[in-house]
């Protein structure tokens, strides 16, 4: 039978806290420096050690990254969930198990193989014998697909940067699974992973450090946080990295970084920040948006710059920490009480990560506003490929800032809130200045900063604000069009869900549909949307929540003659998208119709 | 002809004044928005260089009232904190001047109270403390004492917080306790606030005049005028006219030197209080009360504690006053990262 070559899924379950992360990296990394187009996804509990966790590697020729429909290679080292894994298992997968966890696989339907992983790896270091059972995994699977150990030495040599016996120990135990798989499981051809031209440049990382190394070069100078799954390796990659990257000549550092109390003060501090002039950030995740709401409100009415980046988990209330959704997008777009309205930057790839962390400061001072980074857990924790992240093409956009009596004379009728260029965006002066001291507030004001609650002046302001935020539609980043000459079907999608789209848009056009997609990326959305929308017979909004929550604020904004032109799917159960899960419902959906 | 009298800056003090109040007549908080005025025109801070932060309530009115030339932040309630931590990260040469009250501070901001003292933020925190919230029409706040009676209402039930007890317990760097009502007490402690590096807490008795000041509750101008317990005289020494006359009595006193050279006197009377002493200063605030009095003077002072600003190793130079070059990182920067992430 011929082998199927760089196209399978495996599927690894251990246990939470047993070390096989670095195990599964290595494998993940390995692959990739082989050139094949892979992708990885950590499936991990919310406990620190010993709950079920699964890694999925998938290599897919046609460049897929989503998890797959179904596991060709199943690794099984836990024994709480083995029973469950093995009842998932599809007819003729290749079983691997650790025979020393001494339970039985009985599934004559697949390929079983067996290693006593955990006896093996005493022989290396007894002490160490559970962390290092991981490695003979490795070899068992590089067997199979037939990579050879030197093309893991590599990653295994980055994973334990510095730390030869550990590197040393490691390769060991991965050459003696791959000699025991050798010598007891025959020649396994079913699965192969050959090697490919690999661009260079490539390499992956997380969305989430990828948004830390945006918000550095976006000149970060503070940054409030408070620890929340999975927004805290944001602020851990920006600790990491400021060292190197903003030291002062002075040796002094030139961002002040804040592990705050709570939500709430982290959120404060921004305000603070950005108030004096400075560009202050946070990061957080949906219980952070929840508490920090009442500040987000003062941003908006006060008109204090700020960044916050929420890292989105499964709500609503502690919901399922550790899994992915799409399910904070209307919070954020109107978060705290009264009207209001804020900037939402949806970064879809590690690209945009990095590209919207610098950017979401320039539209915070452009628009003296609270400005969100969108992402979510898939992309935020798990590794991407990149070809490298581009500098700014841009200088920093400040805003408009007074810093002398002069340029303040210069202005006609000057105001903190007055809107003298007809764009809704006031002049603002600095504290330290002691240019127009004002007394900022979140109580009414009038053009001058003055308390008031004159009805006319409420009105007007608020009507301001909207058209200050309105103004930053077509400012922000355009949506991506990929559009089919045949205008049949349009999907609207956002966010992590671009890692999947190919794959949705492959199923569907191999049942004859014409599919165009339209990626927002911002939120007010670009009037470029509109066209897509009335270009297409059919629009599908297609998100990862419960109640379609994009496609609720479309509902509101969209001209009413496309709102008939407009269907929500929107579909969530914690788990990253599943290509064939999605591309089913959105056929139900049409058929329907 | 009008003769001004002009501070070291050569400034009147009709430059440190601020709004018209909109506080009920005779309010403490008005009282203490005097002494602000007065303290920072005597001790000749730039204007343009205070910033005035507050919370929600009557007290977080005040630098409406107080300070017209500086900027200032009344931002929402408990929460004033946290906003001065971001603000003094990103200008670290401001002078912040913070008020509160005993609803913002010791109820819904008792958390950030807490962790503003344990960050050593350097600011002065005044909060005016009359035991009701006076906004929402005169319910308990957590300051006020158990047994407490209203004009109208029940009576209270819940032991108070002390604010200064809980200060001290933190380490606070500058604690002190003062009566709106003793003008002269209240000037210096806060001319000394004003020239401390670090967290400088004045609690300062304030008495509400329309929901507690009832000669039953313990904070009422009639009570506490009786029920004083003043630890010391404080005379303050500026360090630009050390020869400022002020009257040293026959006794003991102790000289503190602040951190911008200026002094501060205390004149014992009594029992000698040290003020670099925790437990001595805890042992004031628990034996006035419980023989319901209020302890008043500079309770504790440390000049030595480094602040967050300090602790961080933060660049010389203001972050808000970065150019550009020093807060993005080069272009070359970047390709090194790019190819270290390449693994060549």
């Amino acid at each position: 039978m011929k082998s199927e070559v760089n196209n399978f899924i495996i599927n690894i379950a251990t246990a939470n806290g047993t070390g096989s992360q670095s195990s599964n990296l290595i494998l993940l990394h390995s692959m990739f420096e082989m050139g094949i187009p892979v992708s990885g996804k950590n499936l991990f509990p919310s406990n620190i050690s010993g709950l079920p966790t699964w890694f999925i590697i998938r290599a897919s020729e046609s460049g897929y990254q989503a998890p797959g429909d179904k596991t060709n290679i199943q690794i099984l080292m836990n024994k709480d969930t083995w029973e469950k894994d093995i009842a998932k298992i599809e007819p003729g997968a290749i079983i691997i198990y650790n025979e020393n966890v001494k339970l039985p696989v009985e599934r004559e339907d697949c390929k079983i193989f067996s290693m006593p992983m955990t006896k093996m790896a005493r022989g290396i270091a007894p002490k160490f014998a559970k962390l290092m059972a991981n490695m003979y995994y490795v070899g068992g699977i590089a067997h199979i697909l037939g990579i050879k150990s030197e093309d893991i030495e590599k990653s295994v040599s980055s994973q334990f940067k510095g730390k030869d016996r550990a590197i040393e120990m490691n390769m060991r135990a991965i050459r003696e699974g791959i000699s025991y798989a050798a010598e007891h499981w025959g020649n396994e051809t079913t699965f192969s992973a050959e090697r490919r031209d690999k661009d260079p440049d490539t390499y992956l990382i997380e969305g989430n450090e990828a948004s830390a190394l945006g918000s550095i070069y976006g000149g970060v100078n503070m940054l409030a946080w408070y620890p929340i799954t999975p927004s805290s390796s944001v602020a851990e990659g920006i600790i990491k990295w400021l060292p190197e990257l903003r030291t002062a000549k002075d040796g002094g550092t030139t961002c002040a970084v804040i592990q705050a109390e709570d939500e709430l003060a982290a959120v404060g501090m921004v305000l603070g920040a950005g108030w004096a002039g400075g560009r202050g950030m946070t990061c957080t995740s949906g219980p952070g948006i929840s508490l920090m709401s009442e500040f987000i409100g003062l941003s908006y009415f006060a008109e204090v710059p700020g960044v916050i980046w929420d890292v989105n988990r499964v709500g609503p209330s502690t919901g399922l920490p550790t899994r992915t959704q799409q399910g904070d997008l209307s919070m954020l777009y109107e978060a705290s009480h009264g009207d209001t309205q804020h900037i939402v930057l949806i970064p879809g790839n590690v690209d945009e990560c990095f590209e919207f962390g610098w950017r979401a400061f320039d539209y915070a001072e452009r628009y003296q506003t609270m400005v969100f980074g969108f992402s979510d857990l898939d992309l935020g924790m798990n590794r991407w490929p990149t070809t490298g992240f581009v500098y700014p093409d841009s200088p920093m956009d400040r805003g408009k800032v007074i810093h002398t009596q002069k340029q303040l004379d210069a202005i006609e009728n000057y105001g903190r809130y007055r809107d003298v260029d007809g764009d809704g965006i006031a002049y603002r002066t600095l504290p330290g200045s002691g240019i127009d001291p004002i007394l900022y507030r979140g109580t009414g004001h009038d053009e001058d900063g003055i308390y008031s609650e004159e009805p006319d002046v409420y009105h007007k302001n608020m009507a301001r604000l909207r058209k200050k935020i309105e103004g930053s539609r077509d400012v922000l980043p355009a949506p991506i069009l990929r559009e089919e000459e045949i205008k049949e079907v349009g999907i609207v999608f956002y966010g992590s869900m671009e890692y999947t789209i190919t794959e949705i848009d492959d199923i569907l056009e191999q049942s004859g549909l014409s599919v165009s997609t339209c990626r927002v990326r911002a939120l007010p959305y670009h009037s470029d949307l509109e066209g897509f929308i009335d270009r297409h017979e059919t629009n599908i909004v297609l998100e990862m929540n419960r109640d379609g929550q994009l496609y609720g604020i479309l509902r509101r904004e969209l001209p009413v003659k496309l709102l008939s032109k407009l269907h929500s799917l929107a579909y969530s159960d914690g788990m990253p998208p599943r290509a064939r899960l999605y591309a089913d419902k959105i056929l139900q959906l049409l058929e329907g119709l | 002809m009008t003769i001004l009298k002009l501070n070291v800056l050569n400034l009147d003090k009709s430059e440190y004044k601020g709004g018209k109040s909109s506080l009920c007549p005779g309010c403490g908080h008005d009282q203490v928005s005097n002494v602000i005025i007065q303290a920072a025109w005597e001790n000749g801070l730039p204007p343009e260089g205070i910033a005035k932060m507050s919370g929600i309530g009557c007290s977080s009115k005040t630098p409406a009232y107080f300070l017209g030339k500086s900027h200032g932040f009344n931002t929402v309630h408990g929460r004033m904190p946290s906003v001065t931590t971001g603000a003094n990260m990103i200008n670290k040469d401001l002078s912040f001047i913070a008020v509160s009250g005993d609803g913002d501070t010791a109820s819904i901001g008792i958390g950030q109270f807490i962790h503003a003292i344990r960050r050593n933020i350097d600011m002065v925190y005044i909060i005016e403390n009359n035991g009701v919230y006076g906004l929402t029409k005169g319910q308990y706040s957590a300051t006020v004492e158990k047994g407490s009676k209203k004009k109208k209402g029940a009576i209270n039930e819940q032991n108070p917080i002390d604010l200064c007890a809980m200060a001290l317990n933190l380490g606070c760097s500058f604690v002190a306790r003062s009566f709106s009502g003793s003008k002269k007490q209240l000037t210096a402690l806060l001319r000394a606030a004003m020239s401390h590096k670090g967290m400088a807490i004045i609690d300062v008795i304030s008495p509400c005049v329309t929901f507690a000041n009832n000669d039953e509750s313990y904070r009422s101008y009639n009570y506490v005028k009786e029920n004083d317990e003043v630890l010391h005289l404080v005379d303050y020494i500026s360090h630009f006219s050390p020869l400022e006359e002020i009257d040293i009595p026959e006794g003991q006193y102790r000289e503190i030197e602040l951190f911008d050279g200026s002094k501060i006197v205390l004149e014992t009377i009594g029992s000698s209080h040290d003020t670099s002493n925790i437990v001595s200063a805890l042992r004031a605030v628990h034996e006035a009360e419980s023989q319901n009095k209020h302890v008043t003077g500079l309770l504790y002072y440390n000049g030595e504690m480094p602040t967050t600003t300090d602790a961080l190793g933060l660049t010389g130079t203001p972050l808000s006053q970065l150019s550009e070059e020093e807060g993005r990182p080069t272009f070359e920067s970047l390709n090194l990262i790019n190819n270290r992430l390449r693994g060549l």
